[in-house]
């Protein structure tokens, strides 16, 4: 099946039953998506699928044909995107298991809220479970690549 | 998870009859409910049809009397429209409230019927509004929809194809999460229709959806909390029937001011 | 793509890119898939386990047996130094065995792993084994477990009963009590909890049959803990396991020791003769992680006429699970009992603990490791006292306190604080959280039916002084002048690399981007302990310094050469060795150039430190709300004033403190593994156990108050659990302060909605 992973096309032997997460990791070998649960809860395994925020871990490889993935591997291009380097400046990852997840739904909040209000970021991050940080910097990053966005656009 | 044909179905017809021709086949729309299903292999079917590539199936319109809800529209498509914030404000709460962002970029409103968890949060908007759950053969009333715990009306090879919801005066959706799931520990919906009709729906809090007769009641004669006491009241770790009453209650109290208030 | 802009740690720049490595980012050609079968009952004796449907079954290459176990020589898994009951006898221990042998004693119990060629094709397969188990009745808490009658899960056993555990003054704490003017208790609950780090436990292992050595890979707190453990459970010499793991997704303590699934691992890799890969599903890894916590504190005050405290006795209760593992009877016994006076001047202490057996899965450590549960049972009880006898409890404490003169201060029972300055701290509090005008807040809120509460508790904890004597540290240089350091140490999110770093630029200025850091690899050993007890910072840290006192000291001389100068002209600043006249040498310059003169090797170094206990503290305040409709609790605002020592990296210091508050909120409001009474655990996966998420706690504080330690080299006390340390008490106290106008006193966490609004309705 043909499906666009980054900005590149692949034609990909895929099973009826792999999910999209597996393509991404085990097939082709994009290992920054991660698989924290069985639940659909965790959102390590968020990635966007036509610029949409999905979890990787409950879609079929087959239900995204013809889609185009971005992972957290593509969201750089010449240099860090203002959240993956806001998130480091503000200190948002301990162990970064749960960081390419939370990055992507930033991402997607941003697209949507571009500057959000403490109730949006709650909910648009209410996807995603982390374990080390407390969320506290989480929020401070959201907040610092939302402003980083918006200065970048003037 | 187990293997399975993926089949994707271009009409209604040919989903139909793939199902028909093959043994254990299940539909798929969103897959937010039956994939984690599968996952953990409750369920099993050799056979999914997509029905989400079925064109026009995914629309929202507006008739006079009726919105109108194609079967695989996502939630966040209902959150975010224009006519139905407009047209059924509640509905757009309600649609906002489901899951989290990422659930509600893939999961759909037939879907959600069609499962009829006793703690989702469609079945309460839809049968508060008067919906026709309108299929490939049929409209069912949702009245007659839900008939108990994970089950509709629906027959087997049954195919949702839009829901169309009368449009009320008025219609506030409220809703308590349950902290882990996100899904309705508590969750109600009025809607108010002309005449003084008012249709309450709660779901999270019995073995199914229904209507209750108290609230509506007690909608127009304010000042009156309203009893709810039923047999199949949900008591388990995350809450005692108690609290879910009591936030029944809350929440009853909570969008009825809302709508007074506006 | 250009180099990246500045980032907070050096760890970052992969982990925000994707290209971290964690155990399942490994992958080899022809490898192959396990998957566990486990028990589906609590308790029940295996009469026979038939397993020839999964062997037939497709893909399946082989399946490992308890047989196979036996034949490996295996041992059962670590189980911590034993104890002793005070009449002399030692603990009775359980020790988990890697495959289920005459029984099965906690659902989720591993039982055997298929190997498959695919991991669906080994899941499969595992479903088709026929189990011939005859279930017996199952104990899920201490009350049954301890009941006359109550099945017997280990046959040596009596009563479930592993340990009594002692500590402290029976006598003289007997005495207090009877001398006392004012006597209170209090009960609490420290939950049973499931420490869920994000990244699901996994292994993957490969074997060489030429070498006769193995490769592992697999989440880990330090590598010669993980090693150590292999050995004792396999047999295979640490010498011949290569341990490499890069990137550890979480670990709060629960991956200090090997699990089944690694000893298997090893096995299968060498049976098989292909790589291994098992990953745990979340769902699984609820029945096979150690749980956490699952305490019983019973505290007893004794006060005279004008509240100084004369003595203070608890009585507890420790759940061990199904098995003695690892860490596990530490945290009920002699962790809570080291630190059990808290930050206050008590006389008479005395502490007995029963350990016991229930039909769950094994505790062991889980942040904190009782330090937190005993601060969470002293603050209670202090704040319960005073209430119940008219003190104001933040005289109480204060009056109570260990004044700076009296340290360092042996407090009878185990431990001798370093040094602390808590009145500093708690007005520091007070101050920040605008306490002395909560009483106006509250009115306020009530005028809006909402019930405000303001709680404060003051915590000390207990950081490791370590399971190894000492702590090394290897450093060595390469050709471009890089410095790269061996550690012992397993992080897992705390930033190592970033703050040794730090150390090293500061003591002797080679540039953060010229240093590597490097945790565990096989052909560096050194003597260390791994990363547990909030220890590592000072741990490794004053190894670190030490290794750069060495580097420089190794320097002088060669600088003294190359410069063409006498060891006397020169000084030491700016990071290189000055002289007048010349041109300054820094130290990597230095290095460089010994490559270039073929002398490579002269400025490498082994560094070493010893670093005992110290006792990192803190105050922490709270002001929730709570909305007596529906039983929801808001924190307004949470203060932390924490003395830490000396921090080397704030920012990853307020990270630690931030996490290990959230955590603490977790268990407050949310979290507990509930087990039924024929031991399913009902909590078993996300979907049933929330975990707290973003907004929980929007309005926090953090301010730090240095109080240097002299007991290692950096002057640092370690912060990695304190956050925990401080947050339950000051969560607890802050709902039973909203609560207690209702006539509420007593509540056990978590204080969920339901709960909460439960408890109000019963109050009316």
């Amino acid at each position: 099946m043909q499906i666009k992973v980054n900005g590149q096309s692949h034609d990909l032997a895929v099973q009826d039953n792999a999910l999209l997460i597996e393509v991404i990791r085990d097939q082709l070998q994009l290992t920054g998506t991660h698989n924290g649960c069985d639940t659909t809860q965790c959102g390590c395994c968020t990635v966007l699928m036509n610029e949409t925020a999905v979890k990787s871990c409950t879609i079929l490889a087959k239900q995204a044909e013809g889609a185009s993935i971005q992972t957290i591997e593509g969201l750089a291009k010449d240099q860090l995107h203002p959240v993956q380097q806001a998130f480091s400046e503000e200190h948002g990852l301990q162990c970064g298991y749960c960081t390419p997840g939370m990055i992507m739904s930033t991402v997607y909040l941003l697209q949507r809220h571009p500057d959000p209000t403490d109730e949006q970021i709650k909910e648009g991050l209410a996807g995603n479970i982390c374990r080390c940080t407390g969320y506290v910097n989480i929020i401070k990053a959201v907040k610092s690549a939302a402003k980083k966005i918006q200065d970048a656009t003037i | 998870m187990n293997n399975f044909q993926f089949h994707t179905a271009l009409n209604t017809s040919s989903a139909k009859e793939v199902f028909s021709s093959n043994e254990n086949a299940k539909f798929l729309s969103g897959g937010m409910t039956l994939l984690p299903s599968m996952k953990h292999g409750l369920i099993q079917p050799e056979h999914l049809i997509d029905l989400c590539k079925i064109p026009n199936l995914n629309q929202i319109r507006d008739s006079q009397e009726y919105l109108i809800i194609g079967a695989t529209t996502k939630h966040d498509t209902v959150a975010n429209s224009d006519i139905v914030k407009s047209s059924i404000p509640g509905l757009a709460m309600l649609a906002s409230l489901i899951g989290d962002p990422q659930v509600r970029a893939r999961g759909t409103i037939g879907g959600s019927l069609a499962n009829n968890d006793p703690a989702a949060d469609y079945p309460s908007g839809a049968l508060a509004l008067k919906a026709q759950i309108v299929t490939d053969r049929r409209e069912i009333s949702a009245d007659d929809f839900f008939t108990g715990f994970y089950s509709t009306a629906l027959e087997e090879d049954e195919i949702i194809t839009e829901i169309k919801f009368a449009k009320p005066v008025k219609s506030v959706y409220e809703k308590c999460k349950q902290s882990a799931s996100g899904y309705a520990l508590a969750g109600v919906f009025i809607a108010v229709y002309p005449n003084n009709e008012i249709r309450v729906a709660v779901t999270g809090v019995g073995a199914g959806v229904f209507r209750w007769k108290e609230a509506e009641v007690a909608f127009l004669a304010s000042g009156t909390k309203p009893v709810l006491d039923r047999d199949d009241l949900i008591s388990d770790l995350h809450a005692p029937s108690a609290y879910r009453v009591n936030m029944a209650q809350v929440l009853f109290n909570k969008a009825a001011s809302k709508i007074k208030n506006n | 793509m250009n180099a990246p802009q500045k980032l907070l740690r050096k760890e970052d720049y992969r982990l925000i890119t994707g290209q971290g490595k964690f155990t399942s980012d490994w992958y080899y050609d022809d490898m192959c898939y396990a998957y566990m079968i486990r028990s589906p009952y609590a308790h029940g004796i295996i009469h026979s386990i038939d397993y020839e449907q999964v062997k037939n079954s497709p893909g399946v290459i082989r399946v490992i047996t308890a047989q196979d176990v036996e034949a490996a020589g295996m041992k059962t898994l670590p189980t911590g130094a034993t104890m002793q009951n005070p009449d002399g006898q030692n603990q009775i221990l359980a020790p988990m065995p890697v495959l289920a042998t005459d029984k099965v004693r906690f659902v989720g119990q591993p039982i055997a792993m298929v190997i498959a060629k695919t991991y669906e094709e080994a899941k499969r397969a595992a479903e088709l084994v026929d189990m011939n188990i005859e279930t017996l009745e199952a104990v899920t808490s201490f009350d049954s477990a301890t009941e006359a009658n109550a099945p017997k899960l280990h046959d040596h056993v009596e009563g479930n009963l592993s340990l009594h555990f002692v500590k402290g003054d029976q006598a003289a704490t007997e005495k207090a009590f009877e001398n006392a003017t004012y006597v209170s208790s209090m009960s609490v609950k420290s939950q049973r909890l499931i420490g869920s780090p994000m990244e699901l436990r996994s292994v993957v292992a490969k074997y060489d049959s030429l070498s006769d050595r193995y490769i592992i890979h697999t989440p880990n707190q330090g590598i010669l803990g993980m090693l150590g453990a292999l050995e004792h459970i396999t047999g295979i010499p640490k010498s011949q396991i290569d341990l490499q793991t890069q990137d550890v997704g979480g670990s709060f303590g629960i991956r200090g020791g090997a699990f089944s699934e690694s000893a298997l691992s090893l096995l299968a890799a060498k049976l098989v003769g292909k790589p291994i890969k098992w990953v745990g599903t979340r769902s699984e890894i609820f029945l096979s992680d150690w749980h956490g916590r699952g305490l019983e504190l019973n505290g007893f005050i004794a006060l005279d006429s004008n509240g100084k405290i004369l003595g203070l006795r608890f009585e507890n209760k420790a759940d061990l699970g199904a098995y003695t593992c690892y860490f596990g009877s530490f945290i009920g016994a002699r962790n809570v009992s080291i630190t059990m006076n808290g930050v206050y001047d008590i006389p008479a202490l005395s502490m007995s603990s029963e350990l016991y057996f229930t039909n769950t899965v094994p505790v062991s450590a889980y942040r904190g490791a009782g330090r937190p549960d005993i601060a969470y049972a002293i603050e209670r009880l202090i704040d319960h006292a005073a209430h119940e006898h008219g003190f104001d409890p933040i005289e109480l404490r204060r009056k109570n306190f260990i004044q700076p003169h009296q340290f360092p201060y042996n407090n009878q029972i185990g431990s001798v604080y370093d040094s602390g300055e808590f009145d500093r701290l708690l007005n520091r509090a007070l101050e920040m959280s605008d306490y002395a005008n909560f009483e106006e807040r509250r009115q306020k809120a009530l005028a809006n039916n909402k019930l405000r509460g303001i709680g404060l508790a003051y915590f000390l904890e207990a950081s490791g002084a370590g399971t190894a004597p000492k702590d090394q540290v290897i450093g060595q240089f390469t050709q471009d002048g890089i410095l790269q350091i061996f550690g012992v140490t397993g992080a897992s999110g705390q930033g190592h690399e970033t703050s040794f770093s730090q150390i090293v630029e500061e003591k002797i200025g080679i540039s953060h981007d010229q240093i590597q850091y490097f945790a565990g690899q096989s052909d560096k050993l050194m003597v260390g302990s791994g990363t547990g007890g909030s220890r590592t910072l000072y741990g490794a840290g004053s190894a670190i310094v030490n290794l750069c006192e060495q580097i420089l000291e190794k320097s002088k001389p060669i600088a003294a050469q190359l410069m063409k100068v006498s060891i006397d002209q020169l000084t030491f600043r700016n990071g290189a060795w000055h002289a007048e006249g010349g041109n300054p040498f820094s130290i990597s310059e230095i290095a460089k150039q010994l490559f270039v003169e073929g002398q490579p090797n002269q400025l490498n170094a082994t560094g070493e430190a010893s670093s005992g206990a110290t006792y990192p503290n803190g105050c922490h305040v709270a002001e929730v709300e709570i909305d007596p409709d529906t039983g929801v609790t808001e924190i307004i605002q949470y203060v932390a004033v924490d003395d830490v020592g000396v921090a080397i990296s704030p920012t990853l210091v307020q990270g630690q403190i931030h996490g290990g508050i959230v955590q603490g909120i977790g268990q407050a409001f949310y979290e507990q593994a509930i087990y039924d009474e024929s031991g399913q655990l009902l909590t078993g996966s996300f979907m049933d156990y929330a975990m707290p998420k973003a907004g929980c706690l929007m309005n926090i504080k953090t301010e730090k108050i240095v109080v240097p330690t002299k007991n290692n080299i950096l002057g640092s006390k370690g912060v990695g659990e304190s956050g925990c340390s401080g947050s339950l008490p000051t969560l607890s106290n802050a709902v039973i302060s909203a609560l207690r106008p209702k006539g509420i006193t007593e509540m056990d966490m978590p204080y969920t909605p339901a709960k909460v609004w439960m408890a109000l309705q019963n109050s009316n």
